[in-house]
């Protein structure tokens, strides 16, 4: 017999008795059919030791119990989700999924759309005998109209859908290279559908692209008739909406040729950007002169002002000191244009509670972010703002430092305003003394190492914001 | 030309035959009927094959949806029943018995810490695992992690997926995984109740997988938020069905790579998912992480669908027809579970060995606590924090001598209880009575307990007791 069928159906009720040999299947189950030219095209293709077949959930649930191939059984509707992982996990494996129409065409149409649109090569196999099989003859998606099941007991209409044609939508995308729709119910159809299931593999063993062959098929149980009428009833009523024939047959080269994956520490350090180079230090002690061991700031501004990149900037210049920092970003719903709040902490030891509720430091970019926080600053705090922006300034607490530097005029001068993030830098650098300018303008020259040709710029705007915010006022 | 092609004739078993008739209709010379008696083995009426009529088209045997129904065979002699039991074999396949390639262990330079946003830090520690494959879809504030592997794995030849949803995700994990790979996901909350029965299918098929869930303010569409109110979920509802795994929660960016990279290594070690629950505050907080000395090179377990003669007898599934079946499977489960519980309870703690005032606190409101529990000191409060890493299973045998010291329990968490609930359930298995006084401060909605909040609550509740 056919030795991609295993020897005994072990797992067909621990293969006892005739179970060892016969499948799950009814009489007439067209299901038997599309086994048989599915495992002659494996055999045929000389595959079985490469093959992995997906069962999905549906009559066909038992497809792991007779191939003698990789075997992986999905949930329902996912199997060329599942087929998926598996292709991508070993490229050479060669993946079908074999799935029923409720499986395929109504639980698990996200799937197949997807795994068909990426076009990898893949063999679906797709059995539509318009009824539910295994829960008991309920409507399936390509039932017919007319066509009574347990759940259209008055026989499908208008408003329960129209039966789905799979292979033509399959065909109307541009991902599969090659869609098939064959049928069981005379020699002709067996001979063309043994062929079509063949072709589908080929197309996968020669990497060329994803293949769907929809194999109308007989339910004699549900739809209660003797064989010899399924096949006749499927002919006259079924192949009037499902049209037989070739769908789609592109000539496409092959292409599919995925490496397996590298493990060297080289590449994956060069992969995630490189270690970061020792940078050096400058500082002698921790900054107590703000808080004692911890320092909250929260820089404040819209998107687009660059306090995110400002506030990781003295992140990473407080970490190159070997002190902790963490820096955490809020935005608003917006993309573009939203608000852009950054909390920082500065910790001699170990940050602790990375928000800033209560910072000791605030930088405000703008109006509405300097009204926001300003009541927020701890007392013996400093607030730093864009003074060529915001032209009233709240009423604050006397224990509180204000700092206004005209950070986007200064910016415009330098010929760019995007710097005004760094203007603010050094003003805070000038105005608090939380870390030795040098710390700061090694972690700028750090970030921007790969972006040579900005650094002069941006030394230069923190040298600016520095010595505005040094002017007496 | 001139030499007669041979033709061989159908033969069959009529034990196999389930009168179908297929092969009846198919016949061009009507050589093949029902027979008139009733096969005893099967009780089904088989077909009969006139060989006097057959010419051997073999139009019968394509019709036949048999595996071992209708074949061309030779009749040199007549046809003979044959013995059921002598034809099956007692090896259903003649695949090989696969051997296990094991993992193996590549030095790391040494190196200065990055500085990195929790997110990266966990995609960072999934590429030292040997993780290279990703299937996910994006859900803020997970997004920067899957955004990490869509550059990151192109360029080491692995494969990242962007799915239809988080449905086909897991799915997709469920293919790798089943073929033996490391792989994971990026995602948050709502991401997960999607994942939940691709979830459920995994535990049962012993698939591992490694799932990272920032999560967020809900319920519902909630917001972006951090909270940890998916403890619930991830602790007594991973799908349906008798499901556990094992989940991990780190408190800063740096645990966040340690604990991922250790989430591999647990999914394989199990052949279960791993769940990582992180807050949306930790997956966006940027801090220093120190890569380790090691990475892993993953080898390839013996039990993979990998699509090789080696493994062609492997089946991945969670399907058990029969119920006594069933049981067995959900027994070896369950000893599972328990292994987990005896073998991988993992906790933190602080200022912990003498605490009258028992703080319990995970991901970022641990930090929090951390920070009260160094104030509380200060005012003379022997306070200390118990932090469970892993949430399922809870740190229980570390838990019980501290309970037993301490005056009173605080539990601070971004979530409706769920964290003293896994703390109570743990309690009450382990048999333990006279519990101290348990507090808690809850938030909710994106918003976390902050370090004030903790000291107040502890220091009126002093006030109280004295």
């Amino acid at each position: 017999m056919n030795g991609v069928f295993y020897e005994k159906f072990e797992r067909h009720a621990h293969g006892e008795g005739l179970k060892g040999r016969t499948t799950h299947y009814c009489a007439g189950c067209g299901h038997g059919l599309a086994h048989r030219y599915l495992a002659q095209a494996i055999e045929e293709l000389e595959i079985q030791d490469r093959t992995i077949a997906i069962s999905p959930v549906g009559c066909s649930v038992f497809l792991y119990y007779y191939f003698d191939v990789g075997n992986s059984q999905a949930a329902h509707g996912r199997a060329p989700a599942v087929a998926l992982g598996h292709k991508m996990a070993n490229p050479k494996s060669i993946v079908v999924s074999y799935q029923g129409d409720g499986d395929l065409a109504s639980i698990g149409l996200a799937e197949i759309m997807q795994v068909a649109q990426m076009g990898v090569p893949i063999t679906v196999i797709f059995v539509n005998n318009a009824i539910y099989g295994m829960t008991g003859g309920q409507m399936a998606p390509t039932t017919l109209h007319g066509t009574r099941t347990t759940t259209t007991p008055d026989g499908r209409d208008q408003t329960t859908g129209e039966p789905l044609k799979m292979a033509e939508i399959m065909a109307g995308l541009d991902g599969p290279i090659y869609v098939e729709r064959v049928a069981l119910f005379d020699n002709k159809q067996r001979n063309r559908a043994k062929k079509a299931i063949k072709k589908g593999l080929q197309m996968q063993v020669e990497g060329r692209g994803f293949s769907f062959i929809e194999v109308v098929a007989e339910c004699p149980t549900h739809l209660k008739m003797n064989t010899a009428d399924t096949e006749k009833w499927v002919k006259e009523n079924m192949i009037p909406i499902f049209h037989l024939g070739v769908l789609k047959d592109v000539e496409k080269e092959p292409w599919f040729d995925r490496k397996y994956p590298t493990f060297s520490p080289d590449r994956l350090i060069e992969s995630i950007g490189g270690l970061p180079e020792k940078a050096p230090r400058f500082c002698d002690s921790f900054p107590s002169h703000i808080a004692e061991k911890d320092i909250a700031l929260k820089f404040a501004g819209a998107g687009g002002d660059g306090a995110q990149t400002a506030a990781l900037l003295v992140t990473r210049a407080a970490i190159n000191e070997g002190f902790d920092s963490t820096h955490i970003p809020s935005y608003g719903p917006e993309s573009r244009g939203g608000t852009s709040y950054a909390d920082i902490h500065i910790a001699e030891r170990e940050v602790l509670s990375p928000a800033s509720p209560a910072p000791n430091i605030l930088v405000a970019f703008n109006a509405p972010s300097l009204a926001k926080f300003s009541s927020q600053v701890q007392d013996g705090g400093t607030i730093i703002y864009d003074s060529s922006v915001i032209s009233s300034v709240p009423k604050l607490k006397s224990t509180v430092k204000l700092v206004g530097v005209p950070m986007t005029l200064i910016a415009r001068e330098l010929g760019n305003a995007v710097v005004k993030n760094i203007v603010a830098l050094g003003a805070l650098q000038a105005a608090t003394d939380i870390l030795p300018e040098k710390t700061f303008i090694s972690a700028i020259r750090i970030a921007l190492a790969d972006k040579g040709d900005l650094f002069p710029l941006n030394e230069q705007a923190f040298k600016k914001g520095k010595a505005a915010a040094a002017l007496p006022r | 030309m001139g030499t007669k092609k041979i033709r061989p004739k159908p033969i069959l078993e009529q034990e196999y035959c389930k009168g179908c008739e297929r092969c009846v209709i198919a016949c061009p010379k009507d050589a093949l009927h029902l027979s008139s008696e009733i096969n005893p083995m099967s009780g089904i009426t088989p077909v009969e094959i006139e060989y006097e009529i057959c010419n051997g088209c073999g139009l019968c045997i394509a019709a036949c949806p048999e595996p071992y129904g209708l074949r061309a065979g030779q009749m040199e002699s007549e046809f003979q029943l044959e013995d059921p039991e002598k034809l099956f074999g007692k090896k259903q396949s003649t695949a090989p018995k696969a051997v296990a390639i094991p993992d193996e262990y590549l030095d790391l330079p040494e190196s200065e810490p990055l500085v990195i946003k929790g997110t990266y830090a966990g995609a960072i520690g999934a590429l030292l695992a040997g993780c290279r494959h990703f299937f996910g879809y994006p859900i803020t504030p997970s997004t920067e992690g899957t955004e990490l592997m869509a550059k990151v794995l192109p360029r080491l030849d692995g494969a990242f997926v962007q799915a239809v949803s988080e449905v086909a995700a897991v799915n997709m994990m469920y293919g790798c995984g089943g073929a033996g790979l490391p792989c994971m996901t990026f995602t948050s909350s709502p991401g997960v109740s999607l994942m939940l029965e691709g979830i459920s299918y995994m535990i049962s098929a012993q698939v591992p997988g490694v799932f990272v869930n920032i999560m967020r303010g809900g319920p519902g569409l909630g917001n972006i938020g951090p909270e940890q109110a998916d403890l619930k979920l991830v602790c007594r509802g991973l799908g349906h069905g008798n499901t556990h795994a094992i989940a991990l929660a780190p408190s800063t960016p740096q645990e966040m790579l340690d604990l991922t990279m250790k989430a591999f290594h647990l999914a394989f070690k199990y052949r279960n998912p791993v769940i990582i629950l992180g807050d949306g505050y930790l997956g966006q907080m940027t801090g220093p992480v120190k890569l380790p000395r090691q990475m892993v090179k993953p080898g390839l377990p013996e039990w993979a669908v990998w699509g090789d003669e080696q493994h062609r007898n492997n089946l991945i599934a969670s399907i058990k027809l029969s119920e006594i079946d069933l049981e067995q499977h959900n027994i070896m489960l369950n000893k599972k579970y328990d292994l987990m519980c005896q073998n991988e309870q993992l906790s933190a703690t602080f200022l912990c060995d003498d605490a009258e005032v028992l703080i319990i606190a995970c991901n970022t409101p641990s930090q929090m606590a951390k920070g009260a529990v160094q104030a509380l000191r200060k005012q003379g409060v022997k306070a200390g924090l118990f932090r469970p890493v892993t949430v399922w299973p809870f740190p229980i045998d570390d838990f019980i001598p501290r309970v037993k010291r301490a005056k009173k329990i605080v539990v601070v968490e971004a979530s409706n209880g769920q964290l003293e609930d896994e703390m109570r359930l743990a309690l009450s298995h382990a048999g333990v009575q006279n519990l101290p006084v348990i507090e808690s401060i809850r938030r909710f909605g994106g918003v976390l307990p902050q370090m004030h909040e903790i000291i107040e609550r502890v220091n009126t509740a002093e006030e109280v007791l004295s």
